[in-house]
């Protein structure tokens, strides 16, 4: 990175015109690589996110699972799923993935997200919600096709994983690579980072005998700034609904980009035929009634 | 017999006690105080939502709407609340002119010439047009499907958390589609209600319309409340070859 | 550890067993995971319950608890029986070679010779080796028989070595009745050679027995053998594999026993003294290693020296029942290190009593406390039940939470006339007179007296933590201790005081241990723990002079290592084993290098450990007979033939300028000099080999042998709370107790984070059991023991599966043992409220006297 100390922004969403400053250096793409054959589900990260962020209290209550909620929250934006998975083979795994915001190339919450400057993308990957221009429309939760964003009823804003963006932008890593004490979790440039899982996958494929192990970079999104390695990429929905093939939902991607201006002008058409009319053909004036017989008095009458 | 506009409105309504009509001479009553309260209730709701919604649309180009009601924030947060105005006064409004704007067979007729209408054919409408005519009618029925897709479409991206994902994205393009609809069709309304009818504005503002303007663009409506035959009278015009005089109408 | 943490990135091989580090040692689990990926280690895990650690497994196993014996039993026969064991190894660095009594019996029927039915004990005279000429030198010899048997049972617990690697062999100090000159067959044939012995008791250990016993199906117990042992294929000795184990093995009535089998795996397989090796334990707290260094046990004193005896008249009769003498073949050498251990207790005696103690009056030893008995966690309470012990001091310990039958502890903790408990929370022990099920009229009729202190918690501390590789790591305090809670030596430090100002002004029995105690800090009131830290490694009281590199300490000076030490009180020092760990040059443990040359994980300039910052143990035994490492690519130490000296990245284990040619052997701390397969004369209570028993409550009779079903002198109690179950009663389902990742011990519950991760108690119960009881996840059950009963959620898993234990169908359930009747609001309500200990037995180990937490019978009810 030429400047390690800045972000450079990328995409904003709902802004019109070009991103100040683009392309006045060069930004490596971010990744983290989240090795979940090493991951041993101690929650450190969720621990770490949680103090970093300075999350709140969050009660919560017994699921019949060591996980330790059904799914992340606005003030709970990374979370381990564990899902115990019996094959039909006979044999049985304890899986745990630590889910969070994916980060991906093409984010389904930025075309989603109708308010400017909500969500930035970085060049360097990094999706990053700003708070202060969130509407609370919510579309990003539908827009996403991981089910990261989480509404706060009370401050109606929107919130997710910021991949840590201010520990980043000052040259950090996320707090949650820090906290893993397995290397589980690594953080480095995207090619780095997809050179380190290929070797990875390789490793677990001739040695430990997993011959489905694979790297989740889904590129139906666009490739993500998050990247596993799987014990099993032909499935990688056993991992709780991590999906195959995300996307963003079409009402998101062709609808806002395409559909949304056309619709536009086709509505504005009819404000061009009513001119048109006018020009053209032009009012229809009041015809003279034929001869009135009787008239009533010229007094006005009131009716009600 | 009492005329359509009388049975309107509800001849109770209060709004009717408050806000009488003036007739003056050569006018007919067209629009009770009710139902212009109604009109111009919904129609500020419905400027509202157009405008907030536009901001949330499509921001790159409306960006300039939100600060109009106090940020981008505030502006999702009121956009359904101007929704829902929208559709409870047009709702109202829709039960005033339930039996007014049921559909007949001269309404499809009145539909299929309808490029006469566009290109001022004749100059008159024909003489089976009542006190709306099909074109307004077709709005109507559109305005109502419409709300009715607003207000589902509306509450499920208004609560995400409950419907869930794809609802959401599949609310979300037919409620654009349906603004857009209305988009266009209120550049045709304000058009025929300003410049395109002359005349016609009265309706919606004093209640009122000129008997000339009822036998141009209503004349069964003009038949039903003067009692005189447009068609026999405007035959018999032509019969006698008398110029009709113009008469001020505004 | 014989080795270390890190040094399990060097592994080949990891059995994991008796232990789930993923859960409890996250931070250390990264070892494993580094020797996954970069060596392609196997991981080979071995549990009740399909655990955090199972989920990095190659092979996962689940066996019944209480059975890991029977699993390491067969183990050994698959090793002997198809040649994964080198030669070289194991008749040189090990006894196997060694004649053993002829008297000596094998357990076949559940019992050594010399068992004494009446009084449940042993007569070990037969356990040991034969002499040359077949002159035996014999226990009864001595003129104290009865007394030899108890101190060698005394001796059972310094048997785990100082490593903590209990059994290892390692560190015992043997009773001086072995003979000097050892019988022995380097050919392994002799019949009566430990080998042959070897192999005959666990020629029963079939892989058919072991599914009985242990619920493992025998292909998949085969696999595991075959793959661990595979580093030994045809005795070659380049891999290296280890065994890393917690208290899931300790907490057992033969646990000291199950650890002693693993020792034995690994010295048969010549892993032991190997980088990526050894016999690893996981301790379960920050500092356990440092209170066992430290003598935090009755029965040791700092540096695991042993407790005098009544019969220790003075300190000649100590030190000559507690200095062992080389006991070898001839033609061998044994560097004998216990051999030092006047200088050792003379240096100590010094620390404790300074210029009181002099060569005249003994250097005090008359002042030392005597032990006519065991002194022992369960004992304790038993003797607080039994009216004996009348008030007590519980520092950094919920002794209500942490004792098997808590009912009893919390009962006697109301006979009790007082109990001061300085905590950092109000605790389960300092409100023990309001446990659940404690009337108001129950309450008038407590009379004891608690007085809580306020303690400061680990980040308002400064001194070391001695970690589980033996590390001496100094920590800063973060914090200073909130309003007026005050650190542990403060604390201490004016209680004493005010004791010895009682006994200075008013008199009393026996004074002079504490009125002539050494306090020579700065502040007496507040010591500092650099000072305290400076006076256990120990200074040079006149100047003292190393004969062999004329190196001379001046009086005064802070001693270099324990070599200086000497027993003709010229020297203090308050523990041995961590001399040399502030010394002149200052503290070794604040020592903050990261570097490792070797690449072995080495980090020699990384904090200290002892002893003399070796990192791994007994690594003579990385070499070959000539010196040579086994593996050239990880070289720990080497005989250098240029230097005539051991030289190498780790400090060797050894006597540095032994010749290979000697033959001394690489177990410096045994008088054999060699590791042991069969421990001699009772330095493990229950046998020179260990045999599998059940647990004292178990759902099968012992299929080896049904007649003894259970380990013969393991303890249990006799008070009206000391209730066994069994399977007639009621009791079918096994249940066992552990702890989560996401809480440590009993405070935790009062941290909300914490509590956000894991709110309330549960207990992990088999989907298919809770579909025969048609019990959903998140019902409430209760558990009920022969002792009492516990309600909480189920969790319903599929982690653990049903068994089929000697023909019948067993289950077993977990429960995590967290939560108790104190906690955070957030915990109120939710929780069942009752510590499980109410549900687990006080039974104790013979050598460590751990109580058997894990493996007891219960029954299950939806509620």
């Amino acid at each position: 990175m030429s400047d390690r100390k800045t972000l450079q922004i990328q995409r904003i969403s709902g802004h019109p015109g070009s991103v100040a400053g683009e392309g006045t250096q060069r930004q490596e793409k971010l990744c983290k690589l989240i090795d979940t054959t090493t991951c041993i589900g101690c929650k450190a990260c969720e621990v770490a996110c949680v103090e970093w962020n300075d999350m709140p209290f969050q009660p919560t209550m017994f699921d019949n699972t060591y996980q330790t909620m059904p799914d992340t929250n606005w003030n709970y934006w990374n979370l381990i799923k564990f899902n115990e998975v019996s094959s039909d083979d006979g044999s049985f795994q304890w899986l745990m993935r630590k889910h969070q915001c994916m980060h991906c190339a093409d984010p389904g919450c930025l075309a989603a997200c109708p308010a400017d400057g909500a969500i930035v993308q970085y060049r360097n990957g990094i999706v990053d919600f700003q708070e202060e221009n969130c509407i609370g429309c919510q579309f990003c939760v539908s827009g996403c096709p991981f089910n990261v964003p989480k509404f706060n009823p009370s401050t109606k804003k929107v919130y997710k994983c910021t991949l840590c963006s201010d520990r980043v932008g000052s040259g950090l890593e996320p707090a949650c690579i820090k906290a893993c004490p397995t290397g589980c979790l690594h953080f480095g440039t995207k090619d780095d980072m997809l050179q380190l899982a290929g070797r990875r996958v390789t490793q677990l494929q001739q040695h430990a005998g997993l011959k489905d192990a694979g790297i989740y970079d889904p590129q139906t999104i666009g490739g993500t700034s998050v990247v596993y390695v799987l014990h099993d990429a032909t499935n990688p929905e056993k991992y709780g609904g991590l999906p195959k093939n995300p996307r963003i939902p079409l009402a998101f991607t062709i609808w806002k980009s395409w559909f949304k201006p056309l619709g536009l002008i086709a509505s504005m058409m009819a404000f061009a035929g009513v001119v048109m009319h006018y020009v053209t053909e032009g009012p229809r004036r009041v015809q003279p009634q034929p001869p009135v017989k009787e008239i009533d008095g010229g007094e006005a009458r009131k009716e009600n | 017999m009492g005329t359509s506009a009388q049975r309107l409105g509800g001849k109770n309504h209060f709004i009717n006690r408050i806000g009488l009509t003036v007739v003056y001479a050569g006018e007919l009553l067209r629009h009770r105080a009710y139902t212009r309260f109604l009109h111009w209730s919904y129609g500020i709701f419905f400027f509202l939502a157009l405008l907030s919604g536009f901001g949330i649309y499509m921001p790159w180009i409306f960006r300039w709407f939100t600060p109009l009601f106090g940020g981008g924030a505030m502006t999702r947060m009121l956009h359904p609340w101007f929704g829902l105005g929208f559709v409870f006064f047009f709702g109202l409004q829709a039960i005033n002119w339930l039996t007014e704007m049921s559909w007949g067979p001269g309404d499809t007729r009145w539909i299929r010439r309808l490029k006469d209408y566009v290109t001022h054919r004749n100059t008159t409408e024909p003489p089976d047009v009542g006190f709306f005519n099909a074109g307004q009618k077709a709005m109507f029925w559109e305005i109502v499907g419409g709300s009715v897709a607003y207000v589902i479409t509306g509450v499920i991206m208004w609560f995400p958390e409950i419907f869930g994902r794809w609802p959401v994205a599949v609310s979300y393009i037919i409620h654009d589609i349906s603004a857009l609809i209305m988009l266009a069709g209120i550049f045709v309304h304000i058009y025929l209600s300003t410049i395109g009818e002359p005349g016609t504005m009265q309706a919606m503002t004093r209640g009122t319309v000129s008997e000339a303007w009822a036998w141009t663009h209503h004349p069964r409506w003009y038949n039903d409340v003067t009692g005189r035959d447009p068609v026999q009278a405007l035959d018999a015009a032509r019969l006698s070859q008398t110029q009709v005089p113009p008469r001020s109408i505004d | 550890m014989t080795n270390g943490w890190v040094d399990i990135k060097n592994s080949d091989m990891m059995l994991i067993m008796g232990g789930n580090p993923a859960e409890n040692h996250p931070c250390g689990f990264k070892w494993v995971v580094e020797a996954k990926r970069n060596r392609n280690a196997k991981v080979i895990v071995v549990d009740p319950r399909f655990t955090r650690t199972a989920s990095q497994a190659d092979q996962f196993l689940q066996i019944r608890t209480g059975s890991d014996i029977a699993f390491l039993g067969g183990l050994i026969r698959y090793a002997l029986e198809n040649n994964r064991f080198n030669q070289e190894y194991l008749v040189h660095y090990t006894n196997a070679a060694f004649l053993v009594k002829d008297g000596f019996k094998l357990p076949e029927d559940g019992l050594y010779s010399g068992f004494d039915q009446n009084a449940k004990t042993y007569d070990k005279t037969t356990w040991n080796y034969q002499e040359v000429g077949g002159v035996t030198a014999v226990a009864g010899a001595t003129s104290h028989p009865s007394g030899a048997v108890s101190h060698a049972e005394g001796q059972g617990h310094q048997a785990q070595g100082p490593a903590g690697a209990k059994g290892m062999g390692g560190g015992p100090i043997p009773p001086p009745m072995l003979p000097p000159n050892v019988a022995y067959d380097l050919s392994l044939q002799h019949p009566r050679c430990v080998f042959q012995l070897l192999k005959q008791q666990y020629s029963r250990y079939t892989p058919e027995m072991v599914e009985r016993i242990t619920g493992i199906p025998k292909d998949q117990a085969i696999k595991a053998w075959d793959t661990f042992t595979s580093i030994r294929q045809n005795g070659d000795m380049k891999k290296a594999g280890t065994i890393i184990y917690a208290v899931g093995w300790t907490q057992h009535s033969s646990g000291t026993q199950t650890i002693r089998t693993a020792a034995m795996i690994q010295l048969l397989l010549g892993n032991v003294g190997r980088a990526g090796g050894g016999v690893n334990a996981l301790r379960g707290h920050s500092n356990i290693q440092g209170a066992t260094d430290m003598a935090g046990i009755f029965d040791i004193l700092p540096g695991y020296l042993k407790m005098p005896t009544p019969a220790d008249t003075d300190l000649k009769a100590y030190l000559t029942r507690t200095t062992p003498k080389p006991s070898k073949p001839k033609e061998w050498d044994s560097f004998n290190y216990w051999s030092d251990t006047p200088a050792f207790t003379v240096s100590l005696l010094k620390a404790l009593y300074g210029d009181a103690a002099t060569k005249a009056n003994d250097f005090a030893f008359n002042w030392l406390p005597k032990i006519d008995r065991k002194y022992s966690w369960a004992e304790i309470w038993d003797d607080m039940y039994n009216g004996k012990v009348k008030g007590m001091l519980a520092f950094g310990m919920n002794g209500v939470m942490i004792g098997p039958n808590a009912k009893k502890n919390i009962e006697a903790l109301k006979k009790a006339d007082f109990l001061v408990v300085c905590e950092i929370y109000p605790d389960e022990t300092s409100e023990f007179w309001r446990a659940p099920g404690t009337t108001a009229e129950d309450m008038k009729k407590i009379n004891t007296t608690v007085y809580r202190l306020p303690g400061a918690g680990f980040a308002e501390k400064d001194g070391t933590f001695v970690n589980s590789a033996r590390w001496l790591q100094w920590k800063w305090a973060a914090v200073p201790p909130p309003g007026d809670c005050k650190l542990d030596q403060e604390i201490l430090a004016r209680i004493f005081l005010k004791v010895r100002d009682k006994y200075q002004n008013e008199g009393g029995k026996f004074p002079h241990p504490i009125l002539k105690a050494s306090w020579s800090y700065s502040n007496p009131y507040n010591p500092s723990l650099s000072e305290v830290a400076r006076e256990i490694n120990g200074k040079a009281l006149a100047d003292v002079t190393d004969a062999k590199t004329s190196t001379t300490i001046k009086a005064d000076q802070q001693l270099p290592g324990f070599a200086f030490l000497r027993d003709d009180g010229s020297t203090m020092s308050g523990n041995w084993l961590y001399c040399g760990s502030w010394t002149e040059a200052g503290a070794m443990s604040q020592r903050r290098g990261p570097e490792d040359p070797s690449g072995l994980g080495i980090h020699p300039n990384w904090g200290w450990s002892w002893p003399m910052n070796r990192r791994v143990l007994y690594n003579r035994a990385s070499c070959d007979l000539n010196g040579k490492p086994w593996d050239p690519d990880r070289k720990q130490v080497w005989w250098s033939e240029t230097k005539q000296k051991w030289v190498g990245n780790d400090v060797p284990d050894f006597k540095a300028d032994s010749d290979p040619k000697t033959h001394m052997g690489p177990f410096i701390m045994n008088p054999e000099g060699v590791g042991r397969l069969f421990v001699p004369i009772g330095a493990v209570a229950d046998g020179p080999f260990p045999e599998h028993y059940e647990p004292t409550e178990s759902p099968i009779a012992n299929p080896l042998h049904p007649s003894q079903s259970n380990n013969p002198i393991a303890k249990r109690f006799k008070s009206d709370l000391d209730k066994y179950g069994t399977v007639d009663q009621g009791f079918n389902i096994i249940c066992t107790t552990y702890r989560l990742t996401e809480h440590y011990h009993y405070w935790t519950k009062n941290n909300p984070m914490n509590v956000q991760l894991v709110p309330e108690p549960f207990v992990e119960i088999p989907a298919e059991l809770a579909e025969q009881m048609g019990l959903h996840g998140g019902e409430k059950v209760k558990v009920t023991s022969a002792r009492a009963e516990y309600i909480a959620k189920a969790m319903v898993t599929r982690r653990i599966k049903g068994m089929m234990i000697d023909g019948k169908k067993t289950y077993q359930i977990g429960i995590p043992i967290h939560w108790g009747f104190r906690g955070i609001a957030e915990d109120e309500g939710k929780t069942a409220k009752t510590p499980v200990n109410l549900l687990s037995p006080a039974v104790i180990d013979p050598n460590a006297y751990t109580p058997e937490f894990k493996g007891f019978l219960v029954k299950l009810e939806k509620v």
